[in-house]
């Protein structure tokens, strides 16, 4: 218990459905109702989701979010008004702070961050660059550029990825989930809020979900699910089944919500190998994931960011007291034993996907690359795509199913997948490409590793393809 | 009935100075209307290769080629309509002239791109100061249907104390800011990348002169 009120005030703040604390003068700007009398006309459809949001009935209108300062960098006249075209996280945190706080930081916030130098090689490279615009960038999100002339670039806007990098220097978009200009709360509740990025081959989480008791439950009860209510407290305000919302960002019980959609996650399952990680909570309230298999970093340690600026850490959540958190949104509905058996059957999945596949696989890719035998380039040679689709595909996927219990996803989409590639296009490519250092860079891998010992059984006959083992003779 | 005749002070002189005067203001009168509408025309407007520049981004709107042929020159949007008020605004246009041969190297597309946001700036001020009554030359807001639904009844409703190019700037030529949120910073950094200067190469030219 001391553990659990440890963990609610370190790494969570307020309770469920935060009430936005600012008085109702600071909103209700006198300009708003001509952009409204106009937009009624120019672009109505935006207008009429505006007027059917609670952001209309509180009288928050569009020169709340949109005005700007004559000094922001994409600050532009309208009409005899000074606004911006793009409504940060920022801009919403003015009255949503508690979100906007939550959300800095967030594995989500530095969906763009994190990957920005390695976008090049696949978008540009492989691709070329408007797959970038079009693809890569409308999920992580784009640093968006404010040309000279005052517009936005096209090149990085219209974007709602959810790492976007905005003119006023914080990242996300809030539109991301809560759909403009309505920003209807059961909207971003629905697993179909998550689905624009969240599905597909490397993070298939919506056809994981849909494949899962969880989602089966819900589609036969979506109505009992209490969507539009104003708080949202599973097992209280709803039983009838979970979204993605409720175990990643959901109040459950005494657990409280967050914006912070990694904040419950243990695991990094979209890696080459995955980690348990520590989430690292910085003086200036942003955060950031690290390995749990190097020391934790002490309270005052300086540390690099993702986006080069450095931060002074305030707190450590371990791993352990996130699969807490994540398990008291199970406990709602599920037992504590059977919570704690289906963590212990996801985590066995985790590992064998690492020591079995993920380590092996790098372990021989790494000595490819030191023996010059690949080039450094990226996606260059075939072996680089097929190891790239072993764990960034399938072994993800296998993750995921493993994760939100899609047995399917788990094994057929996942690990069996995982299985072919690795000793049916990975070892032999491997092999190939190793030459004459094949023994030595490929198979002294397997040997150390132990789980491939069945290869040197090659008379285990079994009628899984359709052949009878024959009859001792 | 008496004979004619004309008053007493209708001296010989006073006639031929009343013919040379009325032909000679007739023959001056003449003169302001064709130079106006000559200096009015884009072929004169361009023969300065900076103006060039503007002709480019016009060419490229509906200004230039409209489905119905009008054509606007740059004059009918940019010279007052009445031979006074045109001839004012070619006497007081003529400082553009001075400043081509004495001031900046407008020719250079650099410079020309550097200077712009301040020519824009005036010629905004300019619509402004008259109402935009060269765009109501051809266009009546009465008339305005537009493709849209709703495009009559936004010129209809959503108008009052609004002037055209209070909503309609950045129709014709190169985009600029408003006056209010312009970033000569960021329009300098523009306008290097767009020739693959160095930074800083802006600020030098400008100060140049």
């Amino acid at each position: 218990m001391l553990l659990l009120c440890a963990l609610t005030l370190s790494i969570a703040v307020p309770a469920a459905a935060d009430k936005v604390k600012l008085d109702p003068s600071n909103w209700g700007h006198e300009a708003g109702s001509a952009c409204v009398s106009c937009h009624t006309k120019a672009s109505s459809g935006l207008a009429q989701q505006w007027q059917d949001s609670a952001h209309a009935a509180a009288g928050v209108n569009c020169m709340d979010c949109h005005r700007a300062e004559r000094s922001d960098v994409d600050a532009i006249e309208h009409e005899g008004q000074v606004i911006a075209t793009i409504v940060s996280p920022k801009d919403c945190g003015r009255c949503h702070t508690k979100e906007f706080e939550e959300q800095q930081g967030s594995v989500h916030a530095e969906a763009y961050s994190i990957i920005e130098d390695r976008i090049p090689a696949l978008a540009q490279n492989v691709g070329g660059a408007a797959m970038q615009a079009a693809s890569c960038d409308q999920c992580h999100g784009s640093r968006v550029k404010v040309r000279g002339d005052g517009t936005l670039d096209p090149a990085t806007w219209p974007n709602s990825g959810i790492g976007r990098i905005n003119p006023d220097g914080s990242k996300g978009s809030c539109s991301s989930c809560h759909g403009r200009h309505r920003f209807s709360k059961a909207q971003a509740r629905e697993p179909e809020a998550c689905v624009r990025c969240h599905s597909g081959p490397d993070s298939p989480d919506k056809e994981v979900f849909e494949a899962s008791k969880h989602g089966m439950v819900y589609a036969a009860h979506r109505d009992e699910m209490n969507l539009d209510a104003a708080e949202w407290n599973a097992g209280r305000d709803y039983t009838a089944a979970p979204t993605c919302v409720t175990c990643h960002m959901g109040a459950a019980g005494k657990l409280p919500s967050t914006h912070d959609v990694g904040l419950r996650n243990v695991w990094s399952l979209n890696t080459p190998v995955s980690k348990r990680q520590f989430l690292v909570i910085f003086e200036d309230g942003h955060k950031m994931e690290l390995p749990a298999d190097e020391p934790a970093p002490r309270r005052g340690t300086e540390l690099t960011r993702a986006d080069g600026t450095v931060g002074t850490v305030k707190a450590v959540a371990t791993p352990e007291r996130r699969r807490q958190a994540m398990s008291l949104v199970c406990v709602e509905c599920h037992g504590k034993g059977f919570t704690e058996s289906f963590m212990r059957q996801f985590d066995a999945v985790v590992e064998l996907y690492n020591t079995k596949f993920g380590e092996p696989a790098r372990a021989i890719m790494a000595g490819l690359y030191e023996r010059g035998l690949l080039t450094p380039t990226a996606f260059d040679e075939p072996i680089e795509f097929t190891y790239w689709e072993l764990w960034h595909d399938e072994g993800a996927r296998a993750r995921h199913g493993a994760s939100m219990m899609s047995p399917n996803h788990a094994w057929w989409e996942g690990m069996y997948l995982v299985g072919r590639n690795f000793y049916a296009r990975f070892l032999p490519e491997a092999r190939a490409v190793a030459g004459e250092h094949a023994d030595e860079l490929v198979d002294a891998v397997l040997r150390a590793n132990g789980q491939h010992e069945w290869l040197d059984q090659p008379d285990q006959a079994s009628a899984i393809l359709g052949f009878a083992p024959r009859e001792a003779e | 009935m008496g004979k004619l005749r004309a008053p007493v002070f209708i001296t010989r002189h006073v006639l031929i100075a009343l013919v040379v005067g009325g032909v000679g203001g007739v023959l001056f009168m003449t003169f302001l209307l064709e130079f106006d509408h000559y200096t009015s025309t884009n072929a004169f407007c361009t023969t300065c290769h900076s103006m060039t520049y503007a002709e480019e981004s016009y060419r490229q709107t509906v200004h230039y080629d409209s489905a119905s042929g009008v054509r606007a020159s740059c004059g009918d949007c940019h010279v007052s309509e009445g031979v006074f008020a045109a001839t004012w605004d070619h006497a007081v246009g003529s400082k553009d002239l001075f400043k081509q041969l004495f001031g900046p190297d407008y020719d250079d597309p650099v410079i020309n791109a550097l200077h712009l946001p301040e020519a824009a700036f005036a010629a905004r001020r300019w619509f402004q100061a008259r109402d935009s009554a060269t765009c109501k030359r051809c266009h009546t807001q009465d008339a305005i249907q537009g493709k849209r639904a709703d495009t009559a009844a936004i010129h209809r409703e959503e108008t009052d104390g609004k002037s055209c190019i209070d909503c309609h700037y950045n129709l014709v030529h190169r985009k600029v800011p408003d006056e209010s949120t312009f970033k000569r910073d960021a329009w300098n950094r523009m306008v290097e990348e767009e020739f693959g200067l160095e930074p800083g190469t802006a600020e030098q030219l400008m100060s140049a002169h």
